[in-house]
């Protein structure tokens, strides 16, 4: 069995906070996992570690089967540099809830910018990928709209294309639908749906239940910095066991 | 309302003609034509002066073409862009520096942005002119040397005191217009895998750029103004030859207006190229400013 995630007692602080308390998560290949959990509880802070956006302050992170962050040599764990963390982030992509795409460049050049820049390909071949990718999300006719043009459930799809543009070996979700028009929700779900239905591995923070019970394999419940309950959607949307758990699914389901 | 005039604001539907019979009286600028009279009256007397005072226009228009005054146009045309160019280059790095994480290159950079804009930019020129006094000869020892006075010619003496002096504003402006990029940006660039400096080159600075082009086109129009301080260094930009020619030929006002006919036409070129940059990096913005 070989995992795409692994996390070791994973400690993040944000001065004296704790914000990620001894976390232990392993993921594996090709799982979707939902996160959810009441706001402040690190759901965020965990994705962001998992992809070096923050810098753990204990425990260790292994993504791909690689250590983040350190390069193991003898016995002394050596910090990487900037470079040597931008590749280890080729291995994961980010969605992020505010959509955060590049507000000066079209869609289709959100999404070769990326292949082009960092991976080095040709920019014929990242743009015949960008149109299909474009397809793929329902939006071959905007290749060519600026960000400031589309809606924001058109936005988050060019944003997921822009991920999956560089191949990711997993997708990370924040939130993606909690910045939009509700009815604009359900066009971005549904790319998220395809997306793992292709056996994409991914890693969805979201409030979407409904979402996390139909598509993921694994929900996890986390509540001040602690991964308080883990399982099957059925297990812990419907029947948790956990105190936190139960009075948190019955506040959002109400 | 007291009804003493017959104006009727009825409804629509009280009223029996329709509204587009009437015929539209335009509002009436009373502010507007009173105040055209003044200024125009003001104007005509000032040309009225000028023209009839001790002015020699011809001369003036003889000496807008002289050799000598097209090339101190020239020179400070060139020194102005090779000033702007070099403190853009210093104000990005500079910027860079006080945003880094790195103390020792965040105090280098708040140093240079105090000193530099601390002293008046005319005892800056003279500084770099009068080097020579503290340091007679420059380069590397062994590798290579030269006298100090040789290298400090005023062009050079010019472009280092305007350039640098303009680096620490230019710094202020560029770190100005990092900060208002979203740190989203910056995120969503590293998340594809982009370095913190690619990201900074591919996609906050172009974002900044909106906000610092305005700054920058106004200081360079400035800096235009500013490379007539470097005359008191004799470097031959546009003001210091008219003076060289009024010195000789007593011919003070024509020579001035001269060289301010000159500075307005290149002024006025330049906020021309300032509205297209503009436009330009207005990509994606969602409007276009006029
Ligand atoms: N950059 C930061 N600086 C200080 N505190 C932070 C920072 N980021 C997150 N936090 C704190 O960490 C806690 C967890 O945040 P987050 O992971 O965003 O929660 P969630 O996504 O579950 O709502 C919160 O209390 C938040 O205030
Ligand atoms: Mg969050």
């Amino acid at each position: 069995m070989s995992f795409i995630v692994q996390g070791q007692s994973v400690v993040k602080k944000f001065g004296d906070f704790v914000a990620l308390d001894h976390v232990d998560i392993d993921i594996e290949n090709g799982e979707v996992v939902c996160i959810v959990g009441p706001s402040g509880s690190g759901k965020s802070t965990l994705l962001r570690c998992i992809n070096q956006l923050e810098k753990i302050d204990g425990g260790g992170l292994w993504v791909d089967g690689e250590l983040i962050g350190y390069r193991i040599e003898g016995s002394a764990l050596h910090e990487l540099d900037d470079r040597q963390i931008a590749r280890q982030r080729l291995a994961t992509g980010m969605v992020f809830q505010r959509f955060n795409l590049f507000p000066h460049m079209t869609a289709l050049e959100n999404i070769i910018e990326g292949p082009i820049q960092v991976l080095k390909r040709s920019p014929r071949e990242c743009r015949e990928q960008a149109l299909e990718l474009l397809e793929r999300v329902g939006l071959s006719d905007k290749a060519n709209a600026y960000p400031v043009e589309l809606s924001g459930g058109q936005q988050q799809r060019v944003a997921i294309a822009r991920a999956l543009a560089m191949r990711p070996r997993l997708m990370l979700f924040d939130e993606p639908t909690s910045a939009l028009d509700p009815e604009l929700v359900g066009e971005v779900l549904q790319v998220m749906r395809d997306l793992a239905r292709s056996g994409m591995s991914m890693i969805v923070v979201t409030h979407e239940l409904g979402f996390a019970r139909e598509v993921a394999n694994r929900v996890v419940f986390m509540d001040a910095g602690q991964i308080v309950e883990t399982g099957a959607p059925e297990e812990i949307l419907m029947y948790p066991r956990n105190e936190r758990t139960r009075g948190f699914i019955s506040a959002v389901l109400n | 309302m007291q009804t003493t005039t017959h104006t009727s604001n009825q409804t629509p539907s009280a009223s029996s003609t329709k509204l587009s019979d009437y015929k539209i009286v335009p509002r009436r600028h009373y502010g507007r034509l009173v105040s055209s009279i003044i200024i125009l009256g003001l104007l005509g007397a000032l040309i009225h002066a000028f023209a009839n005072g001790d002015i020699e226009w011809s001369i003036v228009g003889r000496f807008l073409t002289a050799k000598a005054i097209l090339w101190g146009l020239g020179n400070t045309v060139l020194m102005s862009i090779l000033a702007m160019i070099l403190g853009v280059v210093l104000g990005v790095i500079f910027a860079i520096m006080r945003m880094s994480s790195n103390p020792v290159l965040r105090y280098v950079a708040k140093g240079y942005i105090w000193f530099f804009r601390g002293t008046p930019i005319i005892l800056q020129l003279l500084l770099w002119f009068n080097l020579a006094l503290v340091f007679p000869t420059l380069g590397v020892p062994g590798v290579f040397e030269a006298r100090t006075v040789d290298v400090m010619v005023p062009f050079v003496a010019a472009l280092l005191g305007l350039g640098i002096n303009q680096g620490a504003y230019t710094a202020e402006v560029v770190r100005g217009g990092l900060l208002s990029v979203d740190n989203g940006q910056y995120e969503a660039a590293m998340s594809i895998g982009m370095t913190r400096l690619k990201s900074l080159r591919r996609i906050v600075l172009p974002q900044a750029m909106r906000v610092i082009l305005p700054p920058i086109g106004n200081e360079t129009i400035s800096m235009i103004k500013m490379t007539s301080l470097a005359s008191v260094i004799q470097y031959s930009e546009i003001l210091h030859n008219a003076q060289n020619i009024y010195y000789a030929n007593a011919r003070v006002m024509e020579l001035l207006i001269v060289a301010g006919i000159w500075y307005l036409v290149v002024v006025t070129i330049m906020s021309f190229g300032q509205r297209q940059l503009e436009r330009r990096f207005a990509r994606g913005s969602g409007r276009v400013d006029h």
